[in-house]
């Protein structure tokens, strides 16, 4: 049953057909972007069969609250994106989940990822691949903080010793790169 | 414009977009995207450099991930562990009723049962009301029936008391010497006629014996009187008719001290005050 096709729609197309509970937008929704949340999500719980437990519950919230999703407020991938962001952050921070004993030092996430990344790059991204990781380290780490590790910008300023301005600084000046990188 | 690029260079965009802040800052920074066109452009350059990079960091799910999703949402287009997800609480919950159902059966059973006791035992109610009612009935008649007996009794046994009681006192006369018993004898007027009276000389009682009195029956504006003849006058002793009926046997007149002859006569209703000799219908001696 492996679709032999990806799908593929405009973002108004999916929209329409998300919120008209149409199932072929959550086939084209999985074709287009199942990789990249996975990734998201991977990068926060690295445990590949609870990070595929956490995409499928990102997947079935992303169905059941579509009538929420207000296009003017952004885009839909940005609002999926921190429904995977919130559930991994959940999950993360679930009794169950520390008492699993399963997981790791949250320090190692990145490594685990970069050491799985040339594997899992995207292969039509392939090109930007030096750009990304050429971002400057210190500002890389905040931006990898709050955006993979479940630190809120609070937290990652209390943790790097820093003040909140400098931290709200550098997430700015970290995607300024990956913008110059992608424009 | 000024103002636009220096909410942009705060940082507080890529915060937005990557879910750091509170619901009122989030509110504050759709109002300025609605307002300022350069913020909602640099918010989409963010949101899309963001959506590349994540891209570019894809991780492949597992092979059936999608058909596993697909089915989780219901509608799927027929996959088989929907429909055997499915099924199972269908079947489940068609047993659940069975079991009530018999459950409420055996209630109906059991309240139908008690009906019919009910009725049964109202039936029998009703037919022993009516039978009780019929008996009540027939002991009315019967005890009025034996009142109507018991009245006749009574009666009978005061006539029979009365009637003994004067046979005795009758009897008693003849060992009496101060009872005088006289024979009236018919005179010319009706032959046939006669009748006795008792005298007490002492007790002056005088009586007539019922049983004993033998004189036509008078018409409605005529009555009998008694006479007596106390030294050849006559006093009366009281007026009387003749009855049919014997139930009494004594009837007592007037008293008299002295008497020679006791005579009766024939007068208009009530009496007269001196008697009609042609009228005399029975007259006798008292014997020394």
């Amino acid at each position: 049953m492996a679709p032999t096709k990806k799908i593929s729609l405009s973002e108004e197309e999916l929209v329409s057909k998300l919120k008209a509970q149409d199932t072929l937008a959550i086939r084209a929704l999985y074709d287009m972007y199942s990789g990249a949340l996975l990734g998201v999500i991977s990068r926060i719980i690295p445990q590949t069969e609870v990070a595929e437990d956490l995409l499928q519950e990102t997947f079935i919230k992303i169905w059941n609250s579509a009538i929420s999703y207000d296009p003017s407020k952004g885009r839909l991938f940005t609002w999926m994106m921190n429904i995977a962001r919130n559930l991994s952050i959940d999950k993360l921070r679930s009794k169950d989940f520390r008492n699993s004993g399963k997981n790791q030092d949250i320090e190692n996430n990145v490594d685990f990822i970069d050491s799985q990344k040339e594997i899992t790059f995207n292969a039509d991204l392939l090109g930007i691949k030096d750009m990304v990781t050429a971002l400057k380290p210190e500002f890389n780490a905040v931006l990898n903080m709050v955006y993979f590790k479940g630190y809120t910008h609070v937290e990652a300023a209390e943790e790097l010793n820093l003040p909140l301005g400098t931290v709200k600084t550098r997430i700015r000046m970290a995607i300024l790169e990956l913008r110059k990188n992608f424009n | 414009m000024e103002e636009g690029k220096a909410y942009i260079e705060s940082g507080i965009l890529e915060l937005y977009v990557l879910g750091q802040l509170n619901a009122q800052e989030q509110a504050e920074v759709e109002a300025m995207a609605l307002q300022y066109p350069e913020i909602k452009q640099e918010m989409a350059a963010i949101e899309i450099a963001m959506e590349q990079y994540a891209l570019q960091y894809s991780v492949s799910p597992a092979e059936g991930l999608e058909e596993k999703i697909l089915g989780q949402i219901g509608h799927a287009t027929g996959s088989e562990p929907a429909i055997v997800k499915e099924a199972q609480p269908a079947r489940e919950a068609v047993v659940v009723p069975i079991g009530n159902t018999a459950a409420y059966d055996n209630k109906i059973k059991t309240l139908r049962l008690a009906l019919v006791a009910c009725v049964a035992l109202l039936l029998v109610s009703v037919v022993a009301l009516y039978s009780a009612h019929n008996e009540l009935g027939s002991a009315k008649v019967q005890i009025a029936e034996l009142t109507l007996d018991r009245q006749k009794f009574t009666s009978t046994v005061n006539f029979m008391k009365q009637t003994n009681e004067d046979l005795q006192k009758i009897a008693d006369m003849n060992t009496d010497p101060n009872w005088k018993i006289v024979k009236l004898a018919g005179t010319t007027m009706d032959p046939n006629a006669n009748m006795m009276v008792y005298w007490h000389v002492t007790g002056r009682h005088v009586m007539m014996d019922n049983s004993k009195m033998h004189l036509p029956v008078t018409d409605q504006e005529h009555q009998y009187q008694l006479w007596a003849l106390v030294n050849g006058k006559p006093v009366d002793l009281g007026v009387f008719d003749v009855k049919n009926d014997k139930s009494k046997i004594l009837v007592n007149m007037k008293e008299i001290a002295s008497a020679q002859t006791f005579a009766v006569t024939l007068e208009k209703r009530g009496g007269s005050p001196s008697p009609t000799m042609d009228q005399m219908i029975v007259a006798g001696n008292v014997s020394i």
